[in-house]
């Protein structure tokens, strides 16, 4: 089955990809022998696609012209497809998902709870990263989307991700067999009739997350820090949060917001004064020029002379022209020396959503006996000699035994 | 126990003090946790708690120890059952824990009209008893009690003020910690604190967390780095890859180095072994990964014995033939890392000139994997990604910045921190791509489309002075692929 969290490197059929058509434009299609990609620019087969390298640029020759069309076919991930998706739904964008993934340590271990689904783009990242990831999403119609989505991207069976239909408000984050849930029951460790969430990472995107906090207490991890966040946009839905996060025990709470910003690259041309002032000189000269002439002309004229011998100057075009001005010029055109700027992109998320941290440890006391037991461990350990370096353990070892077994072995053994 | 979990022996952790000050601990058994004016304790009272814990040290009087070289006393442990910030003000009506003040019987003033600013005067207790105090290891609280007993003013302040006496007065007297896990982003708040805003090239934590996710890591990959920044970034990636576990068998990292051995010291602070670290981090200098041994350089030089040879060898041969066999080793491993193996991403903090370096270490990235570069400031970056958009093997460089924001988190009184730091850098993103073939025609169209797009461009953009129109010729590397 194709899987969204492997590294592939070679296109085959069945595999779902992103077609980039340009950076407004990236779309998500599954290849399949036959098949063509259509754009405005050309047909796409994807038998051409198919056995070609993921990142192969695809040409297409146009049927009106001798021009090519060009597309790149990529490998989905979550920061792609984020930017493949239609801009119409609220998606929760990588500045914003990157920052919450870092602050709650998502990694290996992290046991996700991420509610609602929405469009998806979050639950895709943290399925990457994490060890398990529960999503909820009450839409029904959307929760059957996102359910086919992550079963065609293999995050589903052999995957990482388990998406419920629920209102977590009104119901919890509690799942039990019979519930509309893809969790699969009877099948590997954590089967039975409920399962164990453990949860140390909490993802709250809902309108009332006042709602949904209380019920938090019975699927979080006890044993450890959990660390969550709640995705509001308005200040108001922030400081009901406040108020029930303090009252059902969590801390360390603080709000931020995430400001992303995206620049062009591009060019100024460098216009020097001198220039300036030397295209001005030649302006000058040249009207200059044109009023001698003209005067000639009419002293010559009054007098009677014969005008003979006079030609209009060809020159006017074709004066002075360091800038270019008059004619169409290309930026970055290499006949101009130009600087490189940078442009804040024209129209900025200038806001996304307030993001409210708090964490919690249920159970804050030691296991007593466990903690006896480490310390019996290494009673006679002396805290003020200084650990033997590297170099002296080895020197240490090499002298007693044979080289091969000089490799160092390190403090870290009271952890495991 | 779980020393992703757990505070255990021999693991480093951070220190938060009330003064909001962090100290990177390293937990040896039977040793002395010492907190400056915040107090001391054993480090054996805080073991097998979880991560994240707050304690507050307490003296009953009879403590006897000193912490060697200074004369704070040792004292007991007690955990705390809310956060730090909690003991504080925000809570303080509902609050369970025993506050030194109880604002409902000290007296308050609606404004502070009768306030008169008399400077130190105003508290009756001189420098000298509070330092009394202090060294009689009365608690915190009973300090901050007695000070305020003996404040002249204390119920001409408006309440907001007393909240906010009493919270300068507590990150000065207040004995309690918490002990939290070192992660990269702890290890980066530590250092930037510390100062050591050059040494991490002025990396943010939201700039750091842009990076993993743009640079698509995951548990298998096989990533390139140059890290300026002592090993944060490889630190950061790790997490990613392994979250702190070394059950791993696969994913890599190659690190490769300016100078002529590799600078990764804050790997010392992570709980990661030194085994696990050398079989998943590899480190090549510049040098080698641009201009590796040949293979038949490397085979050349190099006989493999087999174990009866090396039997009859002396031992002092027997040494040599080892070193040389390490040295085989790693010359194959440069081999496998400079002209093997492609990568699942390059991630890039330094300093070195971007434009010339970043082409050339992207060659053996695969395609349609992410190219992620970090740069303090913004011009090194730009003039990368005007060199990327003039070659056709990276697709759509971005430019891009990420700031957070914090905010006073208080009920009623939320808005914007007054200050807070500057800088987080910048990060040029794209993805490696392989150009087709037709492209010498693509050239000739792409020049006629960009006629089209100027057509375009000169009515939507009309920068016109003197009757010339300048218009941008390359928004958009992708606008130019489309005939």
């Amino acid at each position: 089955m194709w899987n969204y969290n492997e590294y592939k490197d070679v296109i085959e059929d069945g595999d779902v990809v992103l077609i980039w058509v340009s950076r407004d434009n990236v779309k998500p299609i599954k290849i399949s022998s036959g098949g063509v990609f259509n754009t405005r620019y050309g047909s796409f087969k994807h038998d051409e696609m198919i056995g070609k390298e993921y990142g192969s640029q695809i040409a297409v020759r146009t049927k009106s012209s001798k021009r090519f069309g060009f597309i790149h076919v990529l490998q989905a991930t979550p920061e792609l497809w984020t930017q493949s998706l239609p801009h119409r739904t609220q998606i929760v964008y990588t500045p914003d998902s990157s920052y919450i993934m870092q602050r709650l340590k998502c990694g290996p271990l992290s046991r996700v709870i991420e509610a609602g689904t929405g469009s998806g783009s979050f639950s895709h990242a943290f399925a990457r990263s994490a060890g398990r990831v529960f999503s909820y999403e009450f839409h029904e119609v959307r929760y059957e989307q996102a359910l086919k989505e992550f079963q065609e991207h293999g995050l589903v069976v052999g995957g990482n991700v388990t998406v419920t239909h629920r209102d977590v408000c009104q119901g919890g984050f509690e799942i039990r067999c019979g519930d509309k849930t893809s969790y699969e029951f009877g099948k590997g460790a954590e089967g039975g009739e409920l399962v164990e969430l453990r949860a140390n990472c909490i993802f709250l995107d809902l309108p009332a997350p006042w709602d949904a906090i209380p019920h938090l207490g019975a699927v979080i991890a006890r044993d450890e820090r959990v660390g969550m966040c709640c995705f509001s946009p308005c200040i108001e839905q922030v400081d009901k949060t406040l108020e029930v996060l303090e009252k059902y025990g969590w801390g360390d709470v603080e709000m931020v917001e995430i400001q992303g910003r995206q620049y062009e690259s591009r060019r100024q041309m460098v216009r020097r004064l001198d220039d300036a002032l030397e295209r001005l000189r030649d302006v000058k000269k040249r009207k200059q020029q044109g009023v001698e002439r003209r005067k000639r002309l009419c002293e010559q004229l009054v007098s009677g002379e014969e005008i003979d011998g006079d030609v209009r100057p060809s020159t006017l075009k074709t004066g002075y022209n360091p800038f270019g001005k008059g004619s169409r010029v290309k930026e970055g055109d290499g006949k101009f020396e130009w600087k490189q700027v940078a442009k804040i992109e024209s129209e900025i998320k200038s806001h996304t959503s307030y993001l409210t941290f708090a964490f919690k440890i249920v159970d804050k006391t030691r296991d007593e006996k466990q903690a006896h037991e480490v310390l019996e461990e290494f009673k006679d350990f002396n805290p003020n000699v200084k650990a033997t370096s590297k170099r002296q353990e080895k020197r240490q070892v090499q002298q007693s035994v044979s080289p091969e077994i000089s490799s160092t072995k390190l403090v870290k053994t009271s952890q495991k | 126990m779980d020393p992703l979990k757990q505070l255990v022996f021999n693991q480093h952790i951070l220190v938060k003090l009330p003064s909001d000050n962090l100290k990177i601990v390293e937990l040896k058994p039977n040793g002395v946790l010492s907190l400056g004016k915040f107090g001391a304790c054993y480090v054996n009272d805080i073991i097998g708690y979880p991560l994240g814990t707050t304690f507050e040290i307490l003296y009953d009087g009879n403590e006897t120890e000193v912490v060697r070289g200074s004369n704070s006393v040792i004292g007991k442990v007690r955990v705390c059952e809310q956060g730090v910030e909690n003991l504080g003000l925000a809570s303080m009506s509902e609050s369970s824990t025993p506050q030194p003040v109880d604002f409902t019987k000290v007296e308050s003033s609606y404004t502070n009209v009768n306030l008169i600013d008399i400077g130190h005067k105003v508290q009756k207790l001189d420098h000298k008893e509070i330092e009394k105090m202090k060294l009689e290891s009365v608690s915190g609280d009973a300090i901050i009690s007695k000070m305020i007993e003996s404040h002249g003013s204390f119920h001409q302040k408006t309440i907001h003020s007393q909240e906010k006496y009493l919270k300068r007065k507590k990150q000065k007297f207040a004995k309690y910690f918490t002990a939290e896990y070192l992660g990269s982003s702890e290890l980066l708040k530590f250092l930037l604190e510390k100062g050591d805003v050059m040494r991490v090239m002025d990396l943010s934590e939201e700039s750091l967390g842009m990076i993993l996710n743009l640079s698509n890591i995951r548990s298998h990959g096989t990533y390139l780095c140059m890290d300026e920044t002592g090993g944060l970034i490889v630190y950061a990636l790790m997490e990613r890859m392994f979250g702190g576990r070394e059950d791993s068998e696969s994913g890599t990292i190659v690190v490769v180095h300016e100078n002529e051995h590799p600078n990764l010291d804050l790997l010392k602070f992570s709980n990661y072994s030194e085994d696990f670290i050398s079989k998943h981090l590899k480190t090549i200098s510049l040098l080698d990964y641009f201009e590796p041994p040949t293979l038949e350089e490397v085979t050349g030089s190099f006989v493999q014995l087999s174990n009866e040879q090396l039997r009859e060898l002396k031992s002092n041969k027997k040494g040599a033939y080892y070193r040389r066999l390490k040295r085989y080793h790693a010359d194959m491993e440069i081999i496998k890392f400079s002209s093997e193996v492609t990568y699942d991403a390059l991630v890039v903090g330094s300093t070195l000139q971007l434009s010339t370096l970043i082409p050339r270490l992207a060659q053996r990235v695969h395609g349609s994997r992410p190219v992620v570069c970090y740069g303090q400031f913004r011009e090194p970056l730009l003039e990368l990604s005007h060199t990327l958009y003039a070659t056709l093997h990276f697709l759509a460089p971005t430019l891009l910045s990420v700031r957070c924001r914090p905010y006073q988190t208080i009920r009623g009184k939320l808005h914007p921190l007054m200050t807070m730091r500057g800088g987080g850098g910048y990060i040029l993103w794209c993805h490696k791509v392989i150009p087709a073939e037709q492209q010498p025609e693509g050239k000739l169209v792409e020049q006629a489309e960009q006629v089209e797009q100027a057509e375009q461009a000169e009515q939507l953009e009309q920068d016109t002075y003197e009757g010339i129109t300048i218009y941008n010729e390359q928004k958009d590397s992708s606008d130019r692929q489309i005939a």
